[in-house]
């Protein structure tokens, strides 16, 4: 069959791909998608099991998903497989590369968490001279964040901070629990606010790219979806220097294809999209990949500090004595280093995730076993209070991926390798945001019971950022402001790829608000006939 | 509605795949249908294929083989599961009308386990036992299978520590002592004997999860 040209060609289904596909097929522009992995079937797929009868009573078959930490034997199932779809990292550099392939991505997952960057991120450089600027700021997204928030239902309080921007939320006005008000209370003496988590809150328990965006794209008669198809490569006219469209393979039979387009927007992922930029594009001086004339595809990768923080107890919830409502619920601690103070140490700064908890205590805060053990945790339970961090992670410009040429994945395409770590500044605050949360914990009488200065690995966060970088300047960065290539002006990224820095706020509103951004600009590009 | 839309719209492909297949003999057939070779005599007939989607499943009681078979441990030398097994003892008694880890199997599934588990793990078993038994010969001149209760706890409770999740102790023998604490634990909280107890105690779906199955696996996996 003669290949028919597609309007625009996305190339994932995720958040930031079901994004574009709402936008552009709302406007009368025709889509095609191509996703890597299958439709779930939400009734077929997920049945309640008990756990002794999982082959492995719940352990996970032993050495599957080995940088998966967030997998557990009732969840295997969902994560793109190491043997299937390899990457390699630098010896003692261990990267966690987190991947969902199925039809709408890691959205049928997230935590949900929901937060605006504010201005000491898009301008970050500003406030202390490292790295670069966004090339937009707060004021340019804040219509697009909006937007989304309504369409997620993100719900929420404001605050009236400038460094935890307030949006359009369902509001929160849940009464704090006791716990949480002792918490507040020290945050006070201590000059840290604790504020109201931010929560997308979806519709029927779901906010994925399926049931908030996609079905709206597929109302329009707009859309063409295709699942189980692995894009191997972007195509280039010889002549205009244009994306034309891409090479993919059948996901189950091999079958190699190829499908042309005017336009072709890479929603594949973050560290996906710049695989396929870097396995489409020849050598040239600069370096590997197409759209890099700048050589910096693939550098500046960031993520965020998961893993340091504590774990208390509430001692007036001990014995099974807490009064109703002294437990429960959850609070933000936005980021409160070098707003209007210096840190000695680090620049940037952390948020806090704080959780107090009506359930039993994990036995790992005791060092006990058996009989004493088991007192301990019937004394403790219910009375958990626990802090954790999300902590910046700087961008530097050896912080990067690059192509393995000596490793394909199971469809012969080569895989990235991932070479980053985390530096001294991330060490630094990492130490502050515990011993602050001690401090913060102790002034509102809790008992502290464990501690942990220690990084996750790189990656961990499932924040992948970077490599793709948006910025005036072609000359350093990939992407102009409105995530389209410098060099090929048909061709947009519209994932986490393109972000200068990441500060600690979980990525997925900028995402998706940056995708909104972007696809109607390409709208009026197209109508306007410049692409 | 627009949601009913677009389930119609992803689930369109296995729909139509099975309608396809219990269309054979009787529908209109399709420009796709039309163009396949006609059927062979083995393929079933619309008779079969109706009784096939008229067939209402009888539930099957379905049982696993812990309840009355036991595990066969062979990773572990004889020595070592000894150790094993004390340790196992040691670590989780029976309590309050729940399996300890041994009446639970866990010390023949952690055989198992760490037998099917990577290298690295399993050095870090297999050192971890000898040295627990070394330890135990050296300080109280018997394996460590047969210390008592005091010699035990001599002999664990240093090691052990208060860690967090991801974040395992350091040094080598704690580590062991701590991930093998860890190991017994969900092992025996994860078997069936514990939640019949459960069951027993009046809790609720003791230890149910939502699991995912392999979703529309690739073919090339299994060739
Ligand atoms: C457990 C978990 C918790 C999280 N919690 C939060 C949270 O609380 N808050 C937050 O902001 N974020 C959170 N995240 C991160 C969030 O899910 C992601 O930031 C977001 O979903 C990314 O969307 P995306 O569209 O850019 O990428 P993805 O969701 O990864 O989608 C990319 C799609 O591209 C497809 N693809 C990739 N390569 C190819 C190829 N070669 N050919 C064809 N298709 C391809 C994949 O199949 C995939 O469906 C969490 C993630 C997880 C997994």
């Amino acid at each position: 069959m003669a290949e028919e040209k597609v309007d625009v060609l996305i190339i994932g289904s995720g958040h930031s791909g079901g994004m574009a596909a709402k936008v552009l097929t709302e406007k009368g522009i025709s889509c095609l998608m191509l996703n890597a992995g299958p439709v779930v079937d939400f009734k077929k797929d997920r049945e309640l099991k008990p756990v002794y009868e999982l082959p492995y009573r719940g352990f996970n078959m032993p050495g599957r998903l080995p940088h998966v930490f967030q997998a557990n034997e009732f969840n295997a199932n969902i994560w793109v497989d190491e043997k299937e779809v390899p990457y390699t990292y630098t010896p003692q550099q261990s990267y966690n590369w987190v991947r969902v392939r199925l039809f709408g991505g890691r959205s049928l997952f997230w935590a949900r968490q929901s937060f605006r960057l504010s201005d000491y991120e898009f301008k970050a450089k500003d406030h202390d001279g490292f790295g670069e600027n966004w090339p937009i700021n707060l004021a340019d997204l804040a219509p697009y964040y909006s937007r989304v928030e309504a369409i997620f239902r993100v719900r929420g309080q404001a605050d009236g901070l400038p460094q935890y921007p307030d949006g359009n939320f369902v509001v929160d006005d849940s009464p704090w629990s006791g716990s949480m008000q002792r918490f507040i209370a020290a945050g006070k003496k201590m000059n840290v606010p604790v504020c109201k988590a931010r929560n997308a809150m979806g519709v029927d328990g779901l906010a994925s790219s399926i049931n908030l965006l996609l079905p709206d794209a597929f109302a329009t008669g707009k859309l063409t979806a295709v699942p189980n198809v692995v894009v191997r490569q972007l195509t280039v006219d010889k002549n205009t220097g244009l994306a034309d469209g891409a090479l993919f393979v059948d996901r189950h039979s091999r079958r190699e294809m190829s499908v042309k387009a005017r336009v072709v927007i890479l929603a594949a992922g973050c560290l996906e999209s710049t695989r396929l930029l870097l396995n489409s594009g020849l050598e040239n001086s600069k370096g590997v990949g197409l759209a890099n004339s700048s050589g910096v595809l693939g550098h500046y990768l960031i993520d965020q500090v998961y893993g340091p923080g504590i774990v208390c107890s509430v001692p007036e919830a001990r014995d099974g004595k807490a009064t109703p409502g002294l437990m429960g619920g959850s609070a933000l601690v936005p980021r409160f280093r070098n707003i209007t103070t210096k840190s000695k140490n680090f620049i940037r700064g952390y948020a806090l995730n704080v959780y107090s908890s009506t359930r039993p205590m994990d036995p790992r805060n005791f060092a006990d076993y058996g009989e004493s053990l088991q007192k301990k945790m019937d004394s403790y339970e219910g009375s958990g209070f626990s802090i954790s961090m999300m902590g910046e992670v700087l961008a530097h410009y050896d912080h990067h991926v690059r192509i393995d040429k000596n490793v394909v994945d199971a469809w012969d395409i080569p895989v990235l390798h991932v070479d980053t770590k985390y530096t001294d500044n991330e060490f630094k605050m990492a130490s502050d945001a515990v011993d602050a949360s001690i401090a913060m914990a102790e002034e509102a009488g809790f008992e502290v019971l464990s501690k942990n200065y220690d990084p996750n690995p790189p990656g961990y966060s499932i924040h992948e950022q970077g490599t793709c970088r948006m910025g005036d300047n072609p000359k350093t960065s990939v992407l102009n402001k409105w995530n389209q290539s410098h060099d090929i002006k048909n061709l947009y990224v519209v994932d986490a790829s393109s972000f200068v820095s990441g500060g600690w706020q979980n990525p997925t509103m900028t995402i998706l608000a940056l995708s909104m951004r972007a696809s109607e600009h390409l709208a009026e590009q197209m109508q306007l006939r410049n692409i | 509605m627009r949601r009913r839309d677009f389930v119609k719209a992803i689930v369109a492909v296995p729909v139509a795949a099975r309608t396809m297949f219990g269309q054979q003999a009787a529908a209109p057939q399709s420009a796709a249908t039309a163009a396949l070779p006609p059927a062979a005599e083995t393929a079933p007939t619309a008779t079969h294929d109706k009784g096939f989607f008229d067939y209402k499943a009888h539930p099957i009681a379905a049982s696993v083989p812990d309840g009355f078979a036991t595990t066969q441990a062979n990773f572990f030398n004889k020595q070592q599961m000894a150790t094993l097994r004390k340790l196992c003892d040691v670590l989780l008694t029976p309590l309050n009308g729940y399996p300890g880890a041994t009446q639970a199997g866990a010390p023949e599934f952690i055989d198992f386990l760490i037998g099917a588990s990577p290298a690295d793990r399993q050095h870090m078993y297999r050192a971890g036992l000898d040295r627990l038994n070394a330890n135990a010969e050296k300080q109280f001149h018997v394996p460590f299978a047969q210390v008592d209760a005091v010699q035990a706890d001599k002999l664990i409770r240093p090691w052990l520590r208060i860690w967090m999740p991801d974040h395992p102790p350091k040094e080598r023998f704690a580590s062991f002592i701590n991930l093998a604490h860890q190991d017994i634990r969900t092992a025996t909280m994860n078997s069936q004997a514990w939640s019949i107890a459960a069951t027993a105690t009046g809790e609720r779906a003791p230890g149910i999860g939502l699991y995912w199955s392999p979703i529309d696996p690739d073919i090339q996996m299994y060739v």
